[in-house]
């Protein structure tokens, strides 16, 4: 009985011992949404906000960091150019501890500047979402979303060149009847 | 002389009316959509790779060599996966690091990193730069669907010569994008 009591001893304390280990050498397993956020005539000059839902899918917490990033060319969505500052995307929180099995919603911020220049564009940035790992040689898991920004406020050629074109052809009538009149014996 | 002054005149004001509202900004209404029912999900079954001591100018592999870790697609939609490297940074000493190869090789104070994927008898070993490269490349299936998975092993090129009893930290990052 009593070397019973000792052998169930030895193991509790073994596994008392290596559960650590057990739990250090686990991996990380967690998901996004949404993939892609699509953004419409957003003006120069104002800003928009939304979420991204973070589901960490493991037995155990994990630190989530956010950054974003330029995707690569070949990469993007046809006829989008590289966002020009990723400074104008913000992450509130921009790191957050996620506890087992839970979900965490982390709000974005896409500003932009108010200069005129920026108007009518199409660009897009991915917000990247990784796991922490604090490992000497980790393998870090991340997941991007795709940001697709188009800006709206593109001046409208169409009347400015209608205005030019009235404007011409009253000047034009003037100096026809000016002329004409001027050429007419008195 | 007075129908010119009278043209000129409207043809100012017609010039001028026609422009403005034009160079006004337009009212217009944000649209933001989100397809919110596909998420992006994978999974890694390792985080680290525990190396102790390492000597200078040798080659590790992770054991078993390619069949190390398995990263798993998981989510609703199909994704673009990439692997980037970075510099081994030292702790405690921030002025001092191992430079990652943009080939695999080594060098003084630089070091090679690889990635083989189990099955990829086309490419072999891959080096890992600090610039992202397509983990699961291949034409025809280069985004991979919920549910596939891919094992793969890693390679460590030490440098020919590094300052000694330093403990160097770096970090291998595996990424996924909507397809």
């Amino acid at each position: 009985m009593v070397r019973r009591i000792k052998l169930a001893g030895l193991v509790a304390a073994l596994v008392a011992m290596f559960l650590p280990y057990l739990t250090l050498a686990q991996g990380v397993s967690f998901g996004v949404s949404p993939a892609v956020v699509r953004i419409d005539n957003l003006l120069p000059g104002e800003a928009t906000v939304f979420n991204l839902t973070i589901r960490n899918k493991d037995e155990i917490a994990h630190n989530f960091t956010t950054a974003t990033f330029h995707p690569p060319k070949k990469q993007r969505e046809k006829g989008r150019a590289a966002f020009p500052d990723v400074s104008w995307i913000s992450f509130d929180p921009d790191q957050i501890e996620v506890p087992a099995q839970s979900v965490a919603n982390v709000t974005v911020t896409v500003a932009i500047p108010p200069e005129q220049k920026w108007a009518g564009e199409h660009w897009e940035a991915w917000l990247g979402v990784a796991a922490e790992s604090s490992d000497l040689l980790g393998v870090r898991a991340r997941l991007d979303v795709r940001l697709l920004v188009s800006t709206g406020g593109a001046r409208s050629n169409v009347r400015l060149v209608a205005g030019i074109a009235v404007a011409i052809a009253l000047l034009g009538c003037g100096g026809y009847y000016y002329f004409r009149r001027k050429a007419r014996p008195e | 002389m007075k129908m010119i002054v009278a043209s000129i005149l409207v043809a100012l004001i017609l010039a001028s009316f026609f422009p403005l509202p034009a160079a006004a900004q337009e009212s217009t209404t944000i649209t933001i959509t989100m397809t919110g029912v596909c998420e992006i999900s994978i999974s890694l079954d390792k985080t680290q790779w525990p190396l102790g001591d390492v000597a200078s100018n040798t080659e590790r592999v992770t054991s078993p060599p390619i069949e190390w870790c398995t990263l798993t697609i998981r989510g609703n939609c199909n994704v673009n996966t990439f692997i980037v490297g970075e510099d081994a940074k030292c702790l405690g000493d921030s002025a001092y690091n191992w430079a990652l190869s943009d080939d695999g090789s080594n060098g003084e104070h630089i070091y090679g990193l690889w990635f083989r994927i189990f099955g990829d008898t086309a490419r072999g070993y891959v080096p890992i730069t600090k610039t992202p490269s397509e983990f699961w490349p291949y034409g025809g299936g280069s985004s991979l669907a919920p549910g596939a998975y891919k094992q793969f092993g890693l390679k460590l090129l030490t440098p020919t010569y590094f300052v000694s009893g330093r403990l160097m930290q770096t970090q291998i990052t595996i990424s996924a994008v909507a397809a």
